[in-house]
């Protein structure tokens, strides 16, 4: 028999290959204008995604500074990542304090919040406007300059800590406390998680607070046994995107330090130390391995929330 | 006459210039220069740069400039990004620190063989030739030359009764001036400059030593480090400088130093930045040299060139290029828009015709300069790459780490010194 390319089936039998091509051009007819919808987005999602995460997966193996084409050292990257970068350990454990930290503070705000905007006060699209309104602001130029005028030493929150007799330190550019006025920024920008577990409260039927509170439960009884329950689902999905963000949050370091990570990399997230890496000191290649070790890190742990999300979250059906 | 299209004819229109992009087809004027250009500043240094390119194009019509301009930290990335693309701009500002490593790679051009015909250099000063030089080969031309400098708020001086320093001041009478200060009470006398490179260059070569050897080994000591942070040691715990939560708060812009923020009467910056440190202050400001360690002691300042013009490796417009350049760093007309504000012209001629039209201020900058006396020393090699790591993180690090009480400087100095030469044996 000879050996013929992939696709040429000059003899295969006719009925099969009817089959075939009528298969794809149904599946044509019945999905072609979807697809054609969604050309810009594939397009997107191949040649902006996928193309440039491929490269960077190359470009981890090799030394690459933008002036010169890149040149392959094996695995020397993730060898000295793993082994000589005091920076990369620093970067990891400022991460992951502010991940521990900053997403169970910012989720139990969200859910306190949300839970007295549940309330049928009148007005609630101006109250949910209102506290929606620090996440617009984002990491901006404005909330540097806010940040200091309030944690500086001689900031707004020192002047009241004056009045009952605290001398306080000057948070924002102290290694010890620094870190913290990152997480505070974090908590404070609620307004997306609080906007879902709005949506989920909603969604809980009303006749069983009903039934409950006929059957005598208190309030805190009903939002043990049905309010979390119920909102398990919205929690998790929350609790996955908020660990996500964490883990990748960059802007509030880059503008509070001016991309330093100082004071004493006290606030050296991972992106940041990466971006320095990359732009700071022209170091692609090394820049890429530590994005790809970030981003198996990052997918380790939402494969964890994943898993144990059988233990704790439930589903209607 | 109206000129009006109809749909059809502007769908046409439209897809007919697409399709010439898309073969790289431009509407091009034969006989037009297209020059791009590209620098780091801020909006005045392109107001004054945009109106050089103007009498440039008007005096030679057939150049046409394109120029674009980005703030420092946004500048490096992409002018890499550029370059590693193969799309540089032909005229690219370039700095001290970077002009090495462009040049090892070819990614800027040498600029020898357009020496004497469309670059005049003849009427500029010797060290600002060779500060542009790599390997004995011109890769930019300066652009003005300036020195480190303090910024001293003269107010603060004269309410705490304490004579203005000027170019004989020591560290010692810095010290002296504590006790009047701190009565005062509004601010100290200096900001902690422990974690300032030029200043512990200016402390080394004042000690006969220096950063950086010709081949780019460290050329200090741990002993040297250990005593530089027992210096700043002593001033902290005397109060004589800041303390280390308010210097952390400085971070980089000037609008964050000690001095703008009125924490300090003096910081360390350069003679250039005089007009910027001025226009974010209301207490008057002037200039005068770093601290000297003794009496006497000579050398620490030397006159680098601020920023030079280079031209593109991958340029094919080297001459064009090169005749804008010595237009740019020649012309009377264009340097008199220039002014100072890219550093001291190195053209004896230019200086000496602007002189007389720079601001008040303009001028204490030219006088600065041009009579550093015997604080003046030769301008050492340029950095070798990867130092940038070492000015930007290692030396702020190991000064916060002294400042905070994690190390002292017993044990930061030879830490010091080994992390340094870990960052600089690093390839890539």
């Amino acid at each position: 028999m000879t050996v013929r390319p992939l696709g040429v089936e000059a003899d295969a039998p006719t009925a099969g290959r009817t089959v075939t091509t009528s298969g794809w051009s149904r599946f044509w007819r019945k999905n072609g204008t979807g697809y054609a919808f969604l050309s810009p987005w594939l397009l997107g999602f191949f040649g902006l995604t996928i193309g440039p995460a491929l490269i960077s997966l190359y470009l981890s193996f090799t030394d690459f500074n933008l002036l010169q084409a890149p040149t392959l050292v094996g695995d020397a990257n993730y060898v000295r990542i793993f082994t000589a970068d005091p920076k990369f350990l620093q970067a990891l454990r400022v991460t992951f304090f502010f991940v521990v930290f900053s997403v169970p503070a910012k989720l139990v705000f969200a859910l306190l919040v949300a839970l007295l905007l549940n309330r049928g006060l009148r007005g609630l699209p101006i109250y949910r406007a209102i506290f929606y309104l620090p996440s617009l602001l984002g990491a901006s130029v404005a909330i540097a300059v806010l940040w200091r005028q309030l944690f500086a030493g001689d900031g707004l929150i020192n002047k009241l800590l004056a009045l009952i007799g605290i001398t306080g330190p000057s948070w924002i550019s102290n290694p010890r406390y620094a870190l913290w006025t990152l997480v505070l920024l974090s908590v404070w920008q609620f307004g997306s998680p609080m906007i879902i577990f709005l949506a989920g409260l909603r969604q809980i039927p009303q006749d069983m607070y009903e039934a409950a509170s006929i059957d005598g439960a208190s309030r805190w009884r009903m939002f043990r046994s049905i309010t979390l329950p119920l909102l398990t689902p919205v929690i998790f999905f929350n609790a996955v995107i908020q660990t996500i963000d964490a883990f990748k949050s960059f802007t509030p370091a880059f503008i509070i330090s001016s991309g330093t990570g100082n004071p004493i990399n006290s606030t050296l997230f991972y992106t940041l130390y990466l971006y320095q890496e990359a732009f700071g000191y022209f170091r692609m290649g090394y820049a890429s391995a530590l994005a790809w070790i970030l981003l198996i890190i990052i997918a380790a742990f939402t494969g964890l929330s994943f898993l144990s999300s059988r233990f704790w979250v439930h589903y209607d059906s | 006459m109206s000129l009006r299209f109809d749909r059809r004819q502007f769908l046409l229109g439209s897809t007919a210039l697409a399709a010439a992009g898309a073969v790289g087809l431009k509407p091009a004027f034969a006989d037009d220069t297209n020059l791009r250009q590209i620098f780091w500043g801020s909006k005045a240094r392109a107001d004054r740069t945009t109106g050089v390119n103007d009498l440039f194009t008007k005096a030679n019509p057939s150049d046409k400039i394109a120029t674009e301009f980005y703030a420092w930290n946004d500048y490096w990335p992409k002018l890499a990004t550029m370059t590693g693309g193969g799309n540089a701009p032909d005229i690219i500002q370039m700095d001290y620190r970077y002009i090495v490593e462009y040049a090892n790679r070819q990614a800027i051009a040498p600029l020898d063989a357009f020496v004497g015909k469309e670059l005049d250099l003849h009427d500029f000063d010797q060290d600002q030739v060779d500060g542009g030089k790599v390997g004995g080969k011109l890769y930019g031309v300066s652009l003005g030359a300036n020195s480190v400098a303090l910024i001293v708020n003269t107010a603060a001086f004269k309410e705490a009764g304490v004579p203005v320093p000027d170019n004989n001041t020591t560290f010692d009478d810095l010290i002296a001036a504590g006790a009047a200060f701190n009565k005062v009470g509004k601010m100290k006398v200096i900001q902690d400059a422990s974690g300032v490179e030029p200043a512990l260059e200016n402390w080394l070569r004042q000690r006969g030593k220096a950063l950086y050897t010709a081949d780019g080994k460290l050329a200090f000591d741990a002993g040297d480090m250990t005593e530089w942070l027992n210096l700043w040691k002593k001033m902290r715990d005397a109060g004589i400088c800041v303390s280390p939560d308010d210097q952390a708060l400085d971070t980089g812009p000037l609008d964050q130093t000690m001095v703008v923020l009125g924490k300090a009467a003096i910081t360390f910056a350069n003679s250039n930045q005089l007009v910027a440190f001025q226009a974010l202050m209301k207490d008057p400001v002037t200039i005068t040299a770093f601290p000297r360690t003794a009496k006497g002691s000579k050398g620490g300042h030397y006159r680098k060139p601020s920023m030079f013009w280079s031209i593109a490796g991958q340029s094919k417009l080297g001459s064009d290029s090169a005749k804008y350049l010595s237009y740019f760093v020649n012309n009377i007309d264009a340097n008199k828009v220039l002014g100072v504000e890219r550093g001291i012209p190195a053209s004896a001629s230019v200086r000496t015709a602007i002189a007389p039209g720079l601001s008040a201020q303009d001028q204490v900058a030219l006088n600065f300069v041009s009579n550093l006396g015997d604080l003046l020393g030769p301008i050492p090699p340029p950095p070798p790459s990867n130092a940038g790591e070492i000015d930007i993180d290692l030396m702020l690090k190991k000064s916060q780490e002294v400042a905070f009480g994690q190390q002292s400087p017993e044990d930061a100095g030879p830490d010091f010194i080994k992390q340094a030469n870990d960052i600089l044996a690093r390839k890539g």
